[in-house]
C-alpha cells in the first residue's frame, strides 16, 4: 500500500470513530503503539466530548463546589449534600438534547431514566424530578410533534417509576427550532443510616456483576453521536437512540437500594453514555485497580452482537456492581426477588490494566487511565467578555410610583396577548401529564413557582426550583450566568427557603467556535461568581456542546437546579410558605427591590427589538438581597410572594391574580422604560394589613445600610387588575385567567 | 385490631404511601408480597395500592390480577373481608372480575394529574365513614370507567356506584370514579385518598377512608 493510501485509510478511520489527527497522535504516544481493533471504539467513546468533557474540563475545575456540607461533588454519579439530622440528598441534572430531537418520546424518557440511575447509584431513593425544556417556535417544522413526544416521554417514564415531577421550566425560541433542549433533574434522599455509595471499584478478586436489562444493539455509538453537530441526517441516526423501560427501572431501584442497605455491594455505577465501556473503565480508573471482563458473559438480547457493539451499547436500565464473592449469592437472591438477573462478568484485578476477553481469548489490554484521566484537554480559544447590549451605569436608578411617561392604548391588550402567547401562558397542559404527588411528600406542585416536598423524618421542607433564562443569556451571557443562580435562589428565598446547592447543565453550540466558547466562559464565570457570593456550592452537572445544526447554534443556555431548605411541618398548625397568588382582599402590596440592571427583556424580543439595557449585577449585593427576601418571606404577615421576571411587573401581578382576586396598584413604569421591561431584581409581597406595620419594621431592620428599596404598590382587590396614576388602565381578572389558561393552538 | 394488608406487586409505586396512611391513622399496616399467599383470618382489611404493576404490559392490571396473592384476596373477599383497590389496584380488581367493568384509556389519551371533587352515591360496607363530598388527587392514564350500558343502570339501582366525579376528568361512563361489588365489601376507587391525609398535602379528605377501617 502506498503511503498516500495509508494516510487516506487512517483519515477514514478517524472520521468513522469521530477522532481527530491530534487525538490519534496522543493515542499512539500514550499506548506506545498504534491502537488496534476494539481499542478504536473505546477511544471513540471515552474521548468523546460527552464522556471526556475535553473542551470544558479546564474551566469546570474552577467551579465553587466546596463546603463542609458537600459530601460528594464532581467525579461520582451525582453530588451529595448533607442536610443535617441524618438526612442527605443527592441531586443532578443532565441533558438529553440530541436523542430527544431525533426521537422525542424515547429521548426524553431515557433522559429521565438515566438521571434517576445516577441518583440511586449513589444509594439515594429518588423523591423528586424536574425538567427544563427549550423548544423552538411552536409552528416550526416538527415542533408540535417534538413538544408532544417529549412531554409524553417524561410522563411515561416518571409516572411509571413512581417519582413525582414537582417543578419545571419551558422556554420557546427560534434558536431551538432544530435543536431542542431536554434537561432532566432528579433528587434523591438518604435517610439516617443509609449509606452513600461510590463508583470506585475496589478489592482484588471482587466480582464485577451485571444487573438489569439485557444488552441490545440500541444506542451503539450514542455518546460520540451526542458529541457531534447535527447535519441533515438526523433520521438516519434513529438506531443510535435507546429505548427505555420504566418498569425495569422501578425494579432496579428497589433491588439496588435493597442490596446497598444490606451492605452487600462495594461500588455501583450505571451503564449510561458509552454503556459498559465507560462504566467499567471509569470504575477501574477511579479505584486504581484493573478489571478482567468476559464480554461473552454479558446477557444479550441479540446473540449476533459483536464485542464492539456489546462494549458500546447504550441499552437502558443496566447497572455494574462490584461485589465480594462471599456476598454474591445473597445479592443474587435479592435481585431475583425483584425478577432481575445478576450475572458475574468478570473480576477486579491488581491492575493497572483492563483486560477484555471474548470466549477466553484476550482481545484488548489497556490501562483505563489512558482512556479516562489522560483524555485530551482542549484549551479552546475564547475572548474576554465585553457587554454588547448594555451600558454599565444606570442613569436613573430610582424606581417608584408616578414616573410613567408613554402610555399606549394597546397596553391592556398587550398584557392579554402576552398571557395567551406560548411565552407567557400556563404550562398546566404540560405538567398535568406528570404525576406530581406520588410519594405523598408534595407540598407545592408545578402550579407554584417552587416545588416543595416534605422530608419524612425531620418534617423539614425541601424546595426545588430550576433556573437559567435564555432571554437573559441572549441579552448578556455573563449576566445570564449570574441570573441562572440568582433568579432561582430568589424564588426559593421568596418562599422562605435557604438556597443550599446548585446543579447545572451547560447547553452550548460548537465549542470550536470562538464566540460560543467566549459565551461559555463568561456565563460559567457569572454563575460561579454568584454561587460563591451566595454560598451555594455547585455540586454536580453536565456539559452539552455541539448543540448546532447546519451551522446554527442554539442560544447558549445555562440551566440550573437549586435546592433550598425550609422550616419543618410537624403538625396541622405548622406554617406553610407564602403562595404565588393573592390570598385575601386588602392585603397590602409591596415591591422589594435591589434594582441593579434594567433591560428590554422578553417583550423587546417579542417586538423584534435588539436587546438593550443598563446596569451591572454585583454578586455580593444580589446575595444580600436574597438573604433579606428570605427573612421577609418567613414572616407570618406575608401571604403571597412572587419574583418579578419575564415581562416585568404587570405580568407578575397578572400571574398573582386569581379568578376572583386582583389588585389596585399605584404604579407606572420608570421613565423611558416600557411597561414590560425587566428589572433585576424585584419581588412582590402581599402582606396581611393587620400586621404590615411590624413587617415594615422588619424590613427596616434587615435592609439598613443595604442597597435595597421598598415601594408600597397598592392592595389586593376584587375582580380586576388596575393600574392607577397618570395612565390608568385595568383588566378584569376573569379575562386574565382566561388568557393565561387558554393553551395556544396545539394539535400534534 | 388486626393489621391491614397492603399488597405489593412488581411495579406498584403507591405502596409506601398507603402503608404510611394506614399507620398515620393509628392502624397497623402489613406488607403482602404478590408471590405469597396469606390467611384471611389474620387481616382486618386488604388494600391494593396504585402504580404500574408489570409496567401496564398487556392491559393495566391484567397481569397482576393473575398473581398468586390474588387467590388469597379472592378467598378473603368471599368471606367478607373489606378490600379496597386504589387506581391501579382498582384496575386489578376489575381485571380479576372482583368488580364489574373495566378502566380504559382516558378520553384525552393523556395521563392526567390534578385534584377532583367527588360525590358519594353508594355505601361501602367498610371505608364508609366518609363525607358525601370530597376533594382528592387523581393521577392516571387509564381511568375511564366503562361497563356495558345495560349493566350500568343495574349498578346504580343496586347502589354499587360508589363515587362520581363532579367534573369528569377522563370520560368515565356517567362520571363514575368508584364502584362496589354486590356485597359492598370490595371497593375500587380511581383517586388517591392516601395523598390527602394532611393539610400540607393540599387536603385531608382522604383520612376518613382509612379511619373508617377502625370502626
Amino acid at each position: 500500500m502506498s503511503k498516500n493510501n495509508e494516510s487516506k485509510n487512517l483519515d477514514e478511520k478517524l472520521k468513522h470513530y469521530r477522532l481527530s489527527r491530534e487525538e490519534y497522535e496522543r493515542m499512539t504516544s500514550l499506548l506506545g503503539r498504534a491502537p488496534q481493533g476494539v481499542e478504536w471504539a473505546l477511544f471513540s467513546a471515552l474521548w468523546s466530548e460527552h464522556c471526556s468533557y475535553k473542551s470544558s474540563r479546564v474551566h469546570l475545575k474552577n467551579l465553587f463546589s466546596q463546603s463542609p456540607h458537600v459530601l460528594v461533588s464532581f467525579g461520582e454519579n451525582a453530588g451529595v449534600f448533607d442536610l443535617g439530622q441524618g438526612e442527605r440528598i443527592a441531586f443532578k441534572m443532565e441533558s438529553h438534547n440530541h436523542p430527544s430531537f431525533i426521537e422525542p418520546y424515547e429521548g426524553a424518557a431515557t433522559g429521565v431514566g438515566g438521571i434517576l440511575r445516577d441518583i440511586f447509584a449513589m444509594g439515594a431513593r429518588p423523591i423528586a424530578l424536574a425538567n427544563y425544556l427549550a423548544f423552538g417556535d411552536v409552528d416550526a417544522n416538527r415542533m408540535s410533534t417534538l413538544i408532544d413526544g417529549v412531554v409524553r416521554g417524561i410522563g411515561g417514564y416518571g409516572n411509571c417509576v413512581g417519582v413525582p415531577t414537582i417543578t419545571g421550566q419551558t422556554e420557546f425560541h427560534r434558536s431551538y427550532n432544530k435543536n431542542i433542549l431536554v434537561n432532566a433533574l432528579a433528587l434523591g434522599l438518604f435517610r439516617e443510616g443509609e449509606p452513600v455509595m461510590s463508583a470506585r471499584a475496589n478489592g482484588v478478586g471482587n466480582l464485577i456483576v451485571y444487573v438489569g436489562a439485557k444488552t441490545g444493539k440500541d444506542g451503539v455509538h450514542g455518546a460520540s453521536m451526542a458529541s457531534e453537530s447535527f447535519d441533515t441526517g438526523g433520521e438516519s441516526k434513529k438506531p443510535t437512540i435507546q429505548k427505555g423501560d420504566p418498569f425495569y427501572e422501578k425494579l432496579l431501584i428497589e433491588g439496588c437500594l435493597e442490596v446497598m442497605r444490606a451492605g452487600i455491594v462495594e461500588a455501583v455505577q450505571d451503564m449510561g453514555a458509552a454503556g459498559l465501556t465507560s462504566s467499567s473503565f471509569e470504575m477501574a480508573a477511579r479505584g486504581d485497580v484493573g478489571f478482567k471482563l468476559d464480554l461473552d458473559k454479558v446477557p444479550l438480547r441479540d446473540s449476533t452482537m459483536t464485542p464492539e457493539e456489546i462494549l458500546l451499547s447504550e441499552s437502558q436500565e443496566r447497572m455494574l456492581l462490584i461485589v465480594r464473592p462471599e456476598n454474591f449469592e445473597k445479592l443474587k437472591a435479592v435481585f431475583s426477588r425483584w425478577n432481575l438477573d445478576a450475572e458475574p462478568i468478570g473480576a477486579v484485578t491488581k491492575g493497572p490494566h483492563v483486560e477484555l476477553f471474548w470466549h477466553g481469548e484476550l482481545m484488548c489490554r489497556i490501562d483505563p487511565k489512558i482512556l479516562t484521566y489522560q483524555a485530551p484537554r482542549h484549551e479552546r480559544p475564547f475572548d474576554k467578555w465585553l457587554p454588547r447590549h448594555r451600558v454599565l451605569n444606570i442613569q436613573e436608578p430610582s424606581f417608584g410610583p408616578d414616573r410613567g411617561d408613554r402610555f399606549d392604548q394597546q397596553t391592556p391588550n398587550e398584557l392579554l396577548n402576552i398571557l395567551t402567547s406560548p411565552l407567557g401562558s400556563s404550562r398546566a397542559w404540560i405538567y398535568r401529564q406528570y404525576d406530581q404527588r406520588v410519594g405523598a411528600k408534595t407540598i407545592f406542585d408545578c402550579d407554584e413557582s417552587v416545588g416543595v416536598v416534605r422530608l419524612p423524618d425531620s418534617g423539614r421542607q425541601l424546595g426545588l426550583v430550576l433556573g437559567g433564562r435564555p432571554h437573559v443569556m441572549r441579552f448578556d451571557a455573563y449576566v445570564g450566568g449570574m441570573d441562572s443562580v440568582a433568579y432561582p435562589a430568589l424564588e426559593l428565598a421568596a418562599k422562605g427557603f435557604r438556597p443550599l446547592a446548585v446543579t447545572d447543565c451547560l447547553n452550548f453550540g460548537n465549542p470550536e467556535n470562538r464566540e460560543i466558547m467566549t459565551e461559555f466562559v463568561a456565563s460559567l464565570d457569572g454563575m460561579n461568581e454568584l454561587a460563591r457570593a451566595s454560598s451555594t456550592p455547585i455540586i454536580s452537572g453536565n456539559v452539552s456542546f455541539y448543540n448546532e445544526t447546519m451551522g446554527e447554534n442554539i442560544t447558549s443556555t445555562v440551566t440550573t437546579g437549586l435546592v433550598g431548605l425550609g422550616d419543618p411541618i410537624l403538625d396541622e398548625s405548622s406554617h406553610l410558605p407564602p403562595r404565588s397568588s393573592f390570598q385575601s382582599v386588602r392585603d397590602e402590596l409591596y415591591i422589594v427591590e435591589s434594582a441593579q440592571l434594567i433591560f428590554t427583556g422578553l417583550q423587546g424580543e417579542r417586538r423584534d427589538h435588539s436587546p438593550s439595557g443598563q446596569g451591572d449585577l454585583r454578586a455580593k449585593e444580589v446575595a444580600e438581597f436574597i438573604q433579606v427576601v428570605r427573612h421577609l418571606s418567613l414572616s407570618r404577615a406575608v401571604r403571597s410572594t412572587r419574583v418579578v421576571g419575564k415581562f416585568g411587573l404587570p405580568y407578575a401581578l397578572a400571574r398573582m391574580c386569581t379568578a376572583q382576586l386582583g389588585a389596585r396598584v399605584q404604579w407606572q413604569p420608570p421613565s423611558k422604560q416600557n411597561w414590560f421591561s425587566e428589572t433585576l431584581y424585584q419581588v412582590v409581597f402581599a402582606v396581611d394589613s393587620d400586621r404590615s406595620f411590624e413587617w415594615r419594621e422588619l424590613f427596616n431592620k434587615l435592609a439598613a445600610n443595604l442597597n435595597i428599596n421598598i415601594v408600597r404598590l397598592g392592595e389586593v382587590s376584587d375582580g380586576s387588575l388596575a393600574f392607577e396614576g397618570e395612565n390608568r388602565w385595568s383588566v378584569p381578572t376573569v379575562k386574565l385567567r382566561q388568557a393565561y389558561e387558554t393553551p395556544w393552538e396545539f394539535v400534534p | 385490631m388486626k393489621p391491614v394488608g397492603v399488597v405489593r406487586f412488581l411495579g406498584t409505586n403507591c405502596d409506601q404511601d398507603v402503608f404510611d396512611a394506614v399507620a398515620a391513622v393509628g392502624l397497623k399496616p402489613k406488607w403482602l408480597w404478590y408471590q405469597d399467599q396469606f390467611d384471611r383470618r389474620d387481616l382486618a382489611a386488604v388494600i391494593l395500592p396504585g402504580g404500574f404493576s408489570y409496567g401496564d404490559y398487556l392491559r393495566s392490571g391484567a397481569l397482576a390480577a393473575r398473581a398468586p396473592v390474588m387467590k388469597s384476596i379472592l378467598d378473603a373477599a368471599n368471606h367478607g373481608t373489606p378490600v379496597l383497590g386504589i387506581c391501579n389496584g382498582f384496575q386489578i380488581l376489575c381485571e380479576a372480575h372482583l368488580l364489574p367493568g373495566v378502566l380504559l384509556k382516558n378520553d384525552s389519551l393523556r395521563f392526567r394529574d390534578g385534584w377532583v371533587k367527588l360525590r358519594r352515591v353508594g355505601e361501602a360496607s367498610a371505608f364508609c365513614n366518609v363525607k358525601e363530598s370530597v376533594h382528592l388527587p387523581i393521577a392516571h392514564g387509564d381511568g375511564r370507567y366503562y361497563v356495558e350500558e345495560d349493566q350500568v343502570k343495574q349498578l346504580f339501582d343496586d347502589g354499587r356506584v360508589w363515587w362520581r366525579y363532579e367534573q369528569n376528568p377522563n370520560g368515565s361512563l356517567d362520571s363514575i370514579a368508584g364502584v362496589l361489588n354486590d356485597k359492598k365489601n370490595i371497593a375500587g376507587l380511581m383517586p388517591h385518598p392516601e395523598r390527602a391525609m394532611f393539610s400540607y398535602m393540599g387536603g385531608t379528605d382522604g383520612r376518613d377512608f382509612f379511619t373508617s377501617l377502625a370502626l
